[in-house]
């Protein structure tokens, strides 16, 4: 490494970053390539490949400077792993060269430098050596990494008996305590439990303040709390540099773009139902006919435990789990409401509610479109709906500092026993092309007990049901 | 990163044992300890583990075959001990070996996953395998004693002899944990090549045993040398051939310098097919 070509303040440095992966039938195959070209060379004689190459990242440079944070987005398969992975010099470059100051600790992937066949104990020293710090230090530090971890006597466990979680805490926890220049955190969080994440976050905060931090996540909040800028690779390209929100804003919309042309319409703000202008007037369909449809047993049911019960969980604006957007709108509230409009915590199945969504405007914006979906408990979206088509001919516009009010007024379909919830989100722009502003993963959760459904995903009111003796016996 | 060793450097090799020791000294601590994890009798293994085997040789050698030492006296137990001088540098040779062939193919995650100095792995192997040959001397010694009432002060010369045994040692490891990535086959041919080069060595027989043409073509087995050395100070009591012993210890650097270098030049295609 020569250090007088390489300024004082900088971290990492990337030049035309390239790796080609070659893809060997055999073993053997890469011998030959790493032997033979060279003696047909000295020979004369022709060019011969051994691989079949695959091009992982091409021509990606960038620099980072001590002390900042950045982060990496990208699709799976992007290119991501392999940069990281040539910063880390675990993988050559095939073109262009990186550089960095100082100490690297990454967290590639769950513990991958450690033995499974050792103590948790062993590990810790022999990683920590692997850092190059020396064992009276390890030993020093050794109490600290163990309180870090938090996985009390496991520790003189060999870690092939570790949970993922248990894994991930110890190797953060090594990470931590090794007086890292530069740490690489890739996608490593999303393992452990909620406590921990909260403990490897404060961490990062704090280890942003004196070091530099390249950070890969798919949860682009995260990367935007974090991050003060944002680099997104697609197919092994740069694709954007810049400032961290600019870059997600990009990057969603484009992911928005490809999940809708792959998928037709049944992603994002999907297939709209015709529905009044206002909620007031819904209940009426086109031919002035009542299309609200009561299921026929509801009058035996209702009485009953047999009824579906459907028990709603406060939606809780601190505690939300995922959520994303470029954040001209927020949301603020979400809730369900009974027919009579109190606070619904208890719907059941077949009864009307309205679930209303509240956000408030940052930014002035046209056209905004509510939207929900209905989720079961392993994500598959049952049922949503969106404002779009309902206010296609005069859009609302909202000024900053104004909150707007979303109303979706519909029957509680009757639900098999489970669990639920409801995403929500606000975006802008039509059908075709909008932009996310806040989208809020389980934004409501609730549960259905006693159900009369025992299979499918959705149960429909019957009109009627009925038997007749349609032919008599002997 | 790559490149923080000077190929053309001859002391390159063992530079790595020095930056690195701590680690190379704790994961062949690691590899002692944890061959007999679970055993009854654990560690004792590698304390039986030569006894037993050096019983069965002498049975099968010394009282089934007759063979016969030339020029020593005092039966089995002195053939015994003159065998096992051998069969010792055989059981090292062959352990580094047989390890060195699995020994990247078997870590992945520290070609692929971590930074991690591929090159101190052979050493570790090697500091394990040196702690075997030590209980196996140990044993020896204690069975001359026992035999004998004594033994000769040439055995302090024995570490002298490793000394030169050492860069042919990890040499061969890097060379074999190489090409082992490579050619998936070697693990197969190890077996053959360490039988052949303990029977192809003055391990059973004296050199002096077989047609005097031939005698000298014996030295180009790289472990006539260093066990003829071994049984020199261990058994007979006297100082080893110094020029052999010389110029065994300048092929045997030459030989790590080189396979040192084709170990940090191949190392660059591992991950490729791993």
């Amino acid at each position: 490494m020569s250090s007088e070509m390489f300024p004082e303040d900088l971290s990492i440095y990337a030049d035309c970053l390239s790796k080609r992966y070659e893809i060997y039938a055999q073993p053997a195959d890469r011998l030959k390539q790493m032997l033979l070209p060279r003696l047909l060379r000295a020979v004369g004689g022709g060019e011969q490949k051994y691989f079949r190459e695959f091009w992982a990242l091409r021509d990606v440079s960038f620099s980072v400077m001590r002390g900042e944070t950045v982060g990496i987005i990208g699709r799976n398969g992007s290119g991501k792993s392999t940069l990281l992975q040539m910063v880390c010099s675990t993988l050559h470059p095939t073109k262009g060269s990186v550089r960095v100051r100082g100490r690297i600790a990454a967290l590639l992937e769950l513990g991958a430098g450690f033995n499974r066949e050792f103590t948790g104990r062993e590990n810790v020293y022999l990683s920590g050596l692997l850092y190059g710090i020396p064992e009276g230090e390890l030993r020093k530090r050794f109490k600290a990494i163990v309180d870090f971890a938090d996985i009390g006597n496991f520790i003189d466990q060999p870690v092939k008996t570790y949970s993922s979680g248990m894994y991930v805490r110890l190797a953060f926890a090594i990470a931590a305590h090794v007086d890292a220049d530069t740490l690489i955190i890739d996608e490593a969080l999303s393992v452990g439990d909620v406590r921990f994440t909260q403990k490897c976050m404060r961490y990062l905060r704090e280890f942003q303040q004196r070091g530099t931090l390249l950070f890969v996540s798919h949860d682009t909040t995260a990367v935007i709390n974090l991050c003060s800028r944002v680099i997104w690779l697609d197919s092994g390209r740069m694709i954007m540099d810049g400032a961290a929100r600019e870059v997600v804003e990009q990057y969603l919309a484009a992911q928005h773009a490809a999940d809708r042309k792959s998928l037709g319409e049944n992603v994002a703000l999907g297939p709209v139902a015709s529905k009044g202008r206002s909620t007031a007037k819904s209940d009426v369909g086109d031919h002035g006919v009542p299309t609200d449809i009561v299921d026929s047993r509801m009058g035996i049911l209702n009485g009953t435990a047999m009824r579906n019960l459907v028990e709603v969980f406060e939606f809780d604006a601190v505690n939300i789990n995922s959520e994303f957007g470029a954040g001209a709108l927020r949301i603020q509230d979400v809730r369900l409401r009974e027919e009579s409009g109190a606070i619904c915590h208890m719907a059941h199945g077949g009864e009307l509610v309205d679930l209303e969504i509240e956000a408030r405007v940052f930014e002035p914006v046209k056209s905004p479109i509510f939207g929900f979906f209905v989720k079961d408990r392993l994500g598959q979206r049952l049922f949503g709906d969106n404002t779009y088509v309902s206010y296609l001919d005069e859009p609302i516009e909202g000024e900053p500092g104004e909150k707007l009010l979303a109303r979706f007024r519909f029957r509680m379909p009757i639900l098999p026993t489970g669990d639920y919830s409801i995403d929500v989100a606000v975006a802008t722009g039509t059908q075709d092309d909008h932009t996310q502003q806040h989208w809020i993963h389980d934004a409501l959760t609730f549960k259905a007990r006693e159900s009369t459904m025992r299979h499918g995903l959705v149960g429909i009111p019957m009109h009627a049901i009925g038997i007749e003796r349609i032919e008599g016996g002997e | 990163m790559f490149s923080a060793y000077r190929l053309i450097d001859p002391t390159s090799p063992y530079r790595s044992l020095c930056r690195h020791f701590a680690l190379i000294w704790q994961m062949a601590k690691r590899d002692v300890v944890g061959r007999y994890r679970g055993a009854f009798i654990g560690l004792l293994w590698s304390f039986f583990n030569p006894l037993l085997m050096l019983i069965i040789y002498t049975f099968v050698f010394g009282y089934i075959f007759k063979s016969r030492w030339v020029g020593l006296t005092g039966g089995h137990v002195s053939f015994a001990v003159i065998l096992f001088a051998g069969l010792n540098i055989n059981a090292m040779f062959s352990e580094c070996v047989t390890r060195a062939a699995t020994l990247i193919v078997e870590n992945p995650n520290y070609v692929k996953k971590v930074v991690f100095p591929l090159d101190t792995l052979p050493w570790s192997t090697l500091g394990s395998a040196l702690f075997h040959l030590i209980v196996s001397t140990v044993v020896l010694l204690a069975i001359s004693v026992s035999a004998n009432g004594y033994i000769h002060w040439t055995v302090v010369l024995f570490p002298i002899v490793m000394l030169c045994f050492i860069p042919f040692l990890v040499g061969t490891m890097w060379l074999f944990a190489s090409l082992g990535v490579f050619l998936r086959d070697l693990k197969q041919a190890v077996g053959i090549i360490t039988t052949a080069l303990m029977f192809l060595a003055p391990i059973m027989y004296p050199r002096t045993m077989i047609p005097t043409q031939y005698q000298s073509l014996m030295l180009l087995n790289p472990l006539t040398v260093i066990v003829e050395s071994s049984q020199d100070v261990l058994v007979w009591g006297r100082q080893p051939q110094w020029g052999l012993l010389g110029l065994y210890l300048l092929c045997s650097c030459l030989f790590a310098w080189l396979a040192f270098a084709w170990f940090e030049r191949s190392r660059k295609g591992f991950a490729d097919v791993l």
